[in-house]
């Protein structure tokens, strides 16, 4: 049966006006309404159109944010570009991430990708999250030029080439120094690792001991390197055990 | 059980250990630091050099009962704790320092602050779920063995994260139900007995999911760092409701809302979803099929959802009782197990590893020993992956199924939209 439509103005009426605290009783109809578009192409049209409209002027942050939760179950690309507004917004960029980032299909991932160029620094660890949590290779050159820059973006930068580990994120990882402080050294440890991993499941286990050999030469002898050398020297002995055994 | 002799103990130190097993294996310790009165032991209490030096972060409600757990241990050394809530904080100070019998435990806001002591071997985690996954991965990077509080995750794609993080640096992590063994023998034993045959049906009665927080602001008290606090999650203005530390699901604790906690269904659910998985013996595996059922067309009976697993046991999540089997054994009424009566081999009920009664034994024993602990994080990952699943089916109120291997939904991109979260900047994963 058909979700009736008329029942949603008068939820989304009092969504305009919600803030927090306000009585969320009306809500269900709206949540109810999110389920049943699944396999319903024209209800899914017609709530995202009523969202978009909320993420306008006029609503509070709270509204905004129910919005968002919404459009992270629902949203298609016709919900990217006013989410995108908000991803320089310090009070919505977050929750602007948090539908955009489970969004299927190019358009949200080049709208992060596009802001990423252009928020504001504190912004921008937010946006290579959600660009490694996609595992966007196109962006790995983008991420590698932040890995010379500042620290905790630099290391943010490091993790999602990690996560996204291919070897052209290696490549740019193994120009960074592993015992870099401000935590951008155990980020590049932690993503050379992971990249290692990476080579071992694609059965390429001599290029991943060459990454753990170069980890364990570089902490060898550090008392603040230990957790780093043992890592590698773990990594050392899986890649033997196999190599030995093949 | 009988406490393992105080001779046998000696002969497996950490000291001991790190000799036998070489360079490799013992960079992952650190030697204590700290050197208290009793640094060179008594009749009762290790040396300094094999006690295991231990941190605590999340240091209320049951943060402070794992903290008087290893407050309780000769082999600890307990140092430093670290909340976000000053009372909690001053809390758990106060009762290390009582232990330790001066005032040297080391107080932080911050727990990067504290993983950065070099001293510092393990830490128990007993923060809001929302951080877990967060501060386990830290942990290990920072080269810790960790204690972890259930429900150990939030969502599903942190649980890989989080065994990747402590096999990748070689860490002790353990998830935290202590009622796993400690409670659900009555109904563990018969089943690794193989008393009641193949197991094909399990009801479990706990709690449902967590739900969405709509709570008005209140003004900001000065004994929390509020943003520390939601830390990952959305931000949304304090409320003592969102953030109190008690154990109810109801609305007035964190344990009742999505951006924090799974719910009862994660958070009780995790004991009542941890013994029947153990019983089970399916610790090492995940569903691969997740049923909605719906509610009755006369509205008599609520829906519910079951998960099965590869061998074709399948658990119900509050199935109504009128559809249930008569059970083969059962738990205080929440947990009833169906066999298929034909009896079995036994197998050996895995217990702690260090013989005691304790998880809290257990992990210190695996710190020593490097062993994998009993709830070891790959275990615990996977027993929550059951109760994270049914949450899921009662959200989009449909049947799933699950691909293992790629963890993911097969054939339902919604759904694979709800294994994370978007992460609020500057944390990530």
């Amino acid at each position: 049966m058909a979700f009736d439509l008329a029942t949603l103005d008068a939820p989304f009426a009092a969504l305009k006006a919600y803030d927090w605290g306000a009585d969320a009783a009306p809500f269900k109809t709206i949540d109810d309404a999110v389920i049943a578009a699944h396999g319903d192409a024209a209800l899914r049209v017609e709530l995202e159109k009523r969202f978009a409209a909320l993420l306008g002027a006029g609503t509070s942050r709270a509204a905004k944010e129910y919005v968002c939760r919404k459009l992270m179950m629902i949203g298609t690309a016709a919900s990217v570009p006013a989410l995108a507004a908000f991803l320089a917004d310090k009070d919505n960029s977050h929750m602007a991430r948090f539908a955009l980032e489970r969004i299927s299909g190019p358009e949200a991932i080049e709208a992060i990708r596009k802001a990423l160029g252009s928020v504001p620094v504190d912004l921008k660890i937010g946006m290579i999250s959600s660009l490694a949590a996609r595992g966007d290779a196109a962006c790995v050159p983008m991420l590698a030029g932040l890995l010379a820059g500042d620290a905790k973006i630099a290391a943010a930068a490091a993790e999602a080439l990690g996560t996204i580990h291919t070897s052209e994120a290696l490549q740019a990882l193994s120009a960074v120094d592993p015992l870099a402080g401000n935590g951008l050294g155990r980020a590049v440890v932690d993503a050379r690792l992971a990249c290692a991993e990476a080579l071992i499941s694609q059965g390429k286990r001599n290029d991943a001991l060459a990454v753990y050999k170069a980890l364990a030469a570089t902490a060898a002898g550090k008392p603040e390197a230990r957790s780093v050398e043992l890592a590698a020297t773990r990594g050392i002995l899986a890649c033997l055990d196999t190599l030995a055994a093949s | 059980m009988a406490q393992r002799p105080m001779k046998e103990q000696r002969a497996r130190s950490r000291r001991g250990f790190l000799k036998a097993t070489g360079a490799a294996a013992g960079a992952a310790f650190a030697a204590p630091y700290v050197i208290t009165s009793k640094a060179l032991g008594d009749a009762t209490t290790p040396p300094a050099s094999d006690r295991i030096v231990v941190g605590g972060i999340g240091i209320g409600n049951m943060g402070s009962g794992d903290q008087g757990a290893f407050l309780g241990r000769s082999d600890v050394q307990y140092v430093a704790v670290c909340d976000v809530r000053e009372k909690w904080r001053t809390g758990g100070k106060d009762r290390a320092d009582a232990r330790n019998g001066n005032k040297d435990c080391a107080a932080y806001v911050d727990f990067r602050d504290l993983l950065a002591r070099t001293d510092i071997d393990a830490v128990h985690i007993g923060t809001p779920d929302h951080w877990h996954s967060i501060m386990t991965i830290a942990a290990c990077r920072a080269g810790k063995d960790v204690y972890l509080q259930k429900p150990e995750t939030l969502t599903l794609r942190e649980g890989p994260l989080m065994v990747a993080a402590a096999r990748r640096y070689g860490r002790v992590v353990s998830g935290g139900s202590q009622r796993v063994l400690g409670d659900y023998r009555g109904i563990v034993d018969p089943c690794w007995a193989g008393e009641i045959g193949a197991i094909k049906s399990v009801d479990i009665s706990v709690g449902g999911p967590s739900m969405p927080c709509y709570l008005a602001a209140q003004p900001t008290p000065p004994d929390i760092d509020w943003d520390l606090w939601l830390g990952p999650a959305p931000w949304e203005p304090y409320n003592s409701g969102r953030c109190d530390g008690n154990f109810g699901t109801g609305g007035n604790s964190w344990r009742s809302y999505i951006d924090y906690s799974g719910g009862s269904l994660t958070d009780w659910g995790a004991h009542h979803f941890g013994g029947t998985i153990f019983a089970a013996d399916l610790r090492e595996v995940q569903p691969t099929k997740v049923t909605y059922h719906p509610a009755s067309a006369d509205g008599k009976e609520a829906a519910y959802v079951s998960v099965t697993y590869p061998n074709g046991t399948e658990i119900f999540h509050n199935r109504p009782a009128q559809l249930r089997p008569a059970p083969s054994v059962a738990h205080q009424g929440s947990i009833l197990i169906a066999g298929d009566g034909n009896p079995r081999a036994s197998k050996p009920v895995p217990l702690y590893k260090n013989g005691e009664g304790s998880i809290y034994g257990d992990f210190i024993q695996c710190v020593k020993t490097r062993e994998r602990p009993f709830r070891d994080i790959e275990l615990a990952v996977n027993t929550m992956t059951g109760p994270h699943m049914i949450a899921i089916g009662y959200r989009l109120q449909r049947s799933l199924n699950w691909d293992r291997a790629a963890q993911q939904f097969t054939g339902d991109a919604e759904a694979n939209r709800l294994l994370d979260r978007a992460r609020r900047e500057p944390w990530t994963i």
